[in-house]
């Protein structure tokens, strides 16, 4: 967020909403109502003062409702822009005599009942729908007596409760009395997957089984003397990467119970308040009760009532839910009903937070496409250096911030002791050292006395150190002997009742910061040159959809395939669900496109070898050499072959989803399989997933494909039985499918991993399959024509390792290639400029792939978006003299920064590549001889912040 | 000029002993918890200076025996959850660089509960407020170090 606030190409214009757009893609015109905030941006420092004085207390939104926040208020305490708003349905000076506490408490006038808001117009190229969800009002559902009974709370309240910010301040109590619950009950697909009107919706939300698993583990965590929590579900659908093992790791805890079955009702014990919950166990059948302390409803979400405003004014459709409707034309999930409008997240469908992530990128680069051709180069600016040589000349400069510094700390006493300090030469204070004033000052400073080291004594340096920096920068002085020293956010916010003692601290950490800058050396940005082009490794729907995506925007393309043709597992599907979607026509679509486009697709090809880093990487493959500036792994995966496992292998008739899928491909009108006609198919899920030996992991794709391939048999007359765990509808329309396949009279039929259903035959056939009905307790016998083995994913070993090999990317202990990180940088890697998209990373589907592609293609567009990169100059460098090649630098960087290159005959030295280093300084710490230095937290500098502290007289 | 030091000018008795502690956070998680403390106005004790890192796998014990030997009472590392860290297992390696550390302490004859390592991450100021307190309440239970020779005489 803070990021975005910042980001000199972003505009972020809050509290606003779009009323209309004009025009066709590439030239859009936009309406945008910018609704009133009676708070300027421009002069709000966010300092708070307003909301101490104002008398109304309202609940606070961001809080679900269970804590206060005043009239005029911070949405929450990161919000960007850090400015305040007024809520005029709160506030007093609506009234007759009005209140004005704000005006009066703002020093710097910053409020302005005239606001009266404004329209303005934009002209864009494309716009990007990421309006979110609502959660489901769980008081529409009487029976769970939300809203009546006091300690019945959703998943949203436990989440804010849970929460070390939140209105508890992360303690677990109940409302009633305020006691630490001893048992707790999780609720779960509280107004999802519901049957009949009053049960909210049809399709499952998704995130709510990780959250509920999640929230057991913190509950645990918060209050280890819980004795027991309960969690009611239908499905435990654990789909993610790394979800299922965090599910079953969840299940080794003691005190948590997993029950299975959705509860009638919930009543209150009058004097308790104590919550009963009423179910039956759907692995059973025994009806019961239970009382618990504490109930919690997994509130689903649902599609966001602006959705239909917002659809209107820009001329899209929505879908029956009420969410943004998909055009499925081409497979992917971020195409509206209009071209150049896109849609990510889940404004179209409910997604968590990873793929959320993916989408956002991914319509990024849709959006691109459209814009890419007016792409600004910023013309680099001559500023002439000043001479720092000499002894060190500080200069301090205090903030007031308002009152949130000067009300608590002596600014006079605090100048006084820093003129005293060595090499000061300069201190002045002033009200809002942020504001343009403020900076000013600085910079004339800096030219009159001579400053060579600057010292802001103010808030964060992780918001403001960048606009000192460059404030710096303009006049001349290099930014990095500019040092901050935060007496606000870790001062006088924190310690306001004690204002002797703070000012103790804030004298000390001036002290330190002064220190600091005399030992600060100018650092320089160093910038690389980057190659144009994008190499793509794996022809597949990701792949094409990703090479595709650059192409668009310009950029020169290699797309390397191992085998003979695009498209990959593409080619061997019948239909993509949800859209009903050939998919040899989605296949011939794509491919056909790349082959009329700039992209160099190169069949048959291997990777020999990978060297150099971000911006340049010379590649070199059996189709010749190049160089290319970032590289897209989009190498898939492999169907688990199941070779020994119920029969497979063994008997003839018993085939993997995929094989199945090849006859279908195959097939038109009537369904043969092996020649004959079946009569009845019996599915097993979880082949080679969620084994906890060897493949642990959910591989995601297998449920909606059982459903779909089930669907198709049983609508030309085949009787189908599906043995599952859980079945776990991912995926768009994936639920709907399911309900549908039971509506034609699938047969669904739990099997749990202690009793694995047999599968007995005769010579090559397999004739019957057994399997023990939870519910009736009884084994069943059933007959079958063909036995389907729902095979799961796995990494192609190979080519993954040799990869691996060749660009350093880590891998998984499940096999797949690493993300950067699990929920934030799904497509990204640790070695900058490498990117990964499609069942590189995990098993997908086609649509998921494809947002994958996208979402790496716009990654990569980045590094290529200017002719260099720049590179943070915080980095860490070798002394080469006193390096004695250990190499225990080059063992721990996670970024393969370090290398021992030989320096002079015989004799090695650690290297830092500068591109690859991201100035952790980790390695540092572990240099036995101290020949690293990390740049700007150097030894000396650290060390003379130590001394400045405890040594008095320095 | 009057040169005025921040610094306790009378000599410290046990009763008065308000302790010095140094807190290594880490820029990503621990530094901007801090700051969220503040953002929430969560009130905590003042007995603590942070010197802010890239990451808590930067201190090295080497640090943390200098703020010991300058008289420090406590010295804390922080850095960011397990899973969480900006540059994906500098914590690991804060583990273990704090594991020497805590034996360098024990057999310089100190307590090894003047150092601790915590994870506090940039959502969390209740707990960096709780750290701190909890911390502070410790060292102050175990008295000035040993090396602490105060009173400083000021300048």
């Amino acid at each position: 967020m803070l990021d975005a606030g910042r980001h000199p190409y972003i505009d972020v214009l809050t509290n606003s909403e779009l009323t209309g757009l004009g025009g066709h893609a590439g030239n859009f015109r936009a309406t945008v109502r910018r609704n009133p905030r009676y708070v300027s941006e421009d002069l709000c420092t966010g300092c708070g003062q307003c909301a101490d004085d104002c008398p109304v207390v309202v609940p606070n939104e961001f809080e679900v409702g269970m804590g206060a926040r005043k009239a005029i208020y911070q949405p929450f305490a990161q919000a960007v822009p850090n400015t305040y708003i007024i809520d005029s349905d709160n506030c007093l000076n609506d009234n007759f005599l009005v209140c004005n506490n704000c005006v009066r408490s703002c020093d710097r006038n910053a409020i302005d009942f005239d606001d009266v808001g404004r329209e303005i117009e934009l002209d864009i190229g494309s716009v990007i729908v990421a309006t979110g969800f609502d959660v489901y009002d769980t008081s529409a559902l009487p029976s769970y007596g939300y809203g009546l009974y006091d300690n019945v709370l959703t998943n949203m309240e436990l989440e804010r409760v849970l929460n070390a910010t939140g209105p508890t301040r992360g303690h677990i109590i109940r409302p009633s009395d305020h006691k630490v619950p001893k048992t707790l009950a999780f609720i779960q697909c509280v107004g999802s997957r519901g049957e009949g009107k009053e049960a909210g919706c049809q399709y499952c939300s998704r995130f709510c089984c990780m959250n509920a698993v999640k929230d057991c583990l913190l509950v645990k965590q918060h209050e280890p003397d819980i004795e027991k929590i309960l969690v009611f579900y239908i499905d435990l659908r654990a789909a993610g990467k790394g979800f299922e093992e965090f599910y079953q790791r969840s299940t080794e805890m003691p005190e948590l119970e997993y029950i299975r079955g959705r509860p009638s009702k919930i009543l209150e014990d009058p004097k308790t308040k104590d919550p009963i919950i009423f179910y039956e166990n759907g692995e059973t059948g025994q009806v019961s009760k239970v009382r618990v302390d504490l109930a919690v409803l997994s509130a689903g979400a649902v599609a966001s009532e602006s959705n239909v405003k917002l659809a209107a004014a820009l001329g899209i459709d929505l879908d029956e839910n009420g969410f943004f409707k998909i055009e499925t034309r081409y497979g992917s999930p971020l195409h509206t009903t209009k071209d150049g409008v896109y849609v990510c997240g889940c404004a179209a469908g409910i997604n968590d937070i990873s793929d959320s992530v993916t989408q956002g990128s991914g319509a990024a680069a849709q959006a691109e496409r459209h814009v890419a051709k007016f792409r600004v180069k910023e013309e680099p600016q001559e500023i002439k250096e000043l001479d720092i040589s000499g002894p060190p000349r500080v200069g301090v400069f205090i903030c007031h911030c308002g009152i949130n510094i000067a009300g608590v700390l002596d600014i006079e006493s605090l100048k006084e002791d820093a003129a005293a300090l060595p090499d000061v030469v300069y201190v002045e204070d002033n009200l809002f050292l942020c504001s343009d004033e403020g900076q000013r000052l600085i910079q004339e400073q800096i030219a009159e006395q001579n400053l060579n080291r600057v010292v802001g004594v103010a808030c964060t340096p992780r918001t403001h150190e960048p606009i000192f920096r460059e404030s710096c920068e303009l006049v001349g002085l290099n930014p990095y002997l500019f040092e901050m020293v935060n007496v606000r956010d870790q001062c006088s916010w924190v310690h306001t009742a004690e204002p002797e003692n703070a000012g103790q601290k804030a004298g000390d950490l001036i002290r330190m910061g002064v220190a600091k800058a005399r030992k600060l050396q100018p650092l320089y940005r160093k910038s690389i040159p980057v190659t144009q082009s994008v190499l793509v490794i794996g022809g597949g729907v990701a792949g094409m959809c990703a090479a595709l995506e650059l192409e668009a925007q310009g950029v020169k393309v290699f797309l390397s395939e191992k085998e003979g043709r695009l498209g990959g597992r593409l080619n061997s599907l019948t239909k993509v669900y949800p859209a009903d979607l050939s998919a040899f026509e989605l296949a011939r679509t794509i491919v056909k496109k790349i082959n009329t486009s700039r992209v160099e697709a190169i069949a048959s090809t291997e990777i020999n070898s990978i060297t150099g880093y971000v911006g340049n990487f010379d590649v070199s493959s059996t189709c010749g050499n190049f160089r290319v500036g970032s590289i897209i792994l989009a190498t898939g995966a492999e169907i688990y072959n199941p070779d020994g496992e119920f029969g497979y292998g063994e008997y003839e008739n018993v085939i993997t989803n995929q094989e199945l899928e090849d006859i279908l491909h195959d097939s038109k009108g009537e369904i043969k399989i092996g020649g004959r006609t079946p009569e009845t198919v019996v599915f097993i899920q979880c082949i080679g997933s969620r084994n906890a030996g060897k493949n642990p992991g959910c591989s995601r794709f297998c449920c909606p494909t059982t459903i779909k391939q089930a669907i198709r048999l049983r609508e030309s007359g085949v009787n189908v039985a599906v043995f599952h765990r859980d079945m776990r509808t991912v995926g768009a329309k994936a639920e709907e499918h399911y309900r549908h396949a039971r509506a034609l009279g699938v047969k669904f039929i739990r099997y749990t991993p202690e009793r694995l259903p047999k599968v007995m035959g005769n010579g090559k056939r397999a004739e019957t399959v057994e399997i023990l009905e939870l519910a009736l307790n009884r084994t069943l016998e059933i007959s079958t024509d063909h036995v389907i083995l729902a095979s799961g994913m796995v990494p192609n070993e190979q080519s993954t390792a040799k990869l691996q090999d060749l660009l350093k990317v880590p891998r998984g202990s499940d096999g797949f290639f690493m993300e950067r990180h699990a929920k934030l940088g799904p497509v990204e890697t640790t070695i900058e400029g490498v990117f990964l998209a499609g069942c590189a990373s995990g098993p997908r589907d086609i649509a998921d792939s494809i947002a994958q592609g996208c979402a790496a293609a716009a990654k990569a567009a980045v590094i290529l978006s200017g002719d260099t990169v720049d590179l943070e100059p915080i980095t860490c460098i070798v002394d080469k003299t006193l390096c004695r090649a250990c190499g225990q630098c080059v063992e721990i960087c996670q970024y393969h920064a370090p290398s021992l290159t030989e320096v002079a005959p015989g004799l090695s030295a650690a290297q830092i590549n500068p591109a690859l280093c991201k100035g952790c300084g980790t390695c540092a710490s572990w240099c036995p001889t101290g020949a690293i230095a990390a740049l700007h937290f150097t030894d000396e500098q650290i060390d003379s912040m130590m001394e400045a502290l405890l040594t008095v007289g320095t | 000029m009057a040169i005025k030091t921040s610094k306790r000018e009378k000599k410290v008795t046990w009763e008065e002993f308000v302790p010095d502690i140094v807190a290594f956070a880490c820029n990503w998680c621990s530094y901007a918890g801090a700051d969220t403390a503040g953002v929430n106005r969560i009130q905590h004790s003042p007995n603590f200076r942070i010197i802010r890192t890239m990451c808590s796998g930067r201190v090295t014990p080497a640090y943390v025996l200098k703020a010991l030997k300058l008289g420090a009472d406590g010295v804390l590392v922080s850095g960011c959850h397990f899973g969480d860290c900006h540059y994906i297992f500098g914590n690991y390696e804060a583990v273990k660089q704090f594991e020497k550390t805590k034996a360098l302490v024990k057999t310089l004859g100190l307590d090894e509960k003047r150092v601790r390592l915590e994870w506090v991450s940039a959502a969390e100021g209740g707990r960096w407020a709780d750290v701190i307190n909890e911390f502070v309440g410790q060292i102050t239970a175990l008295g000035p170090s040993p090396l602490n020779h105060k009173p400083k005489s000021g300048k």
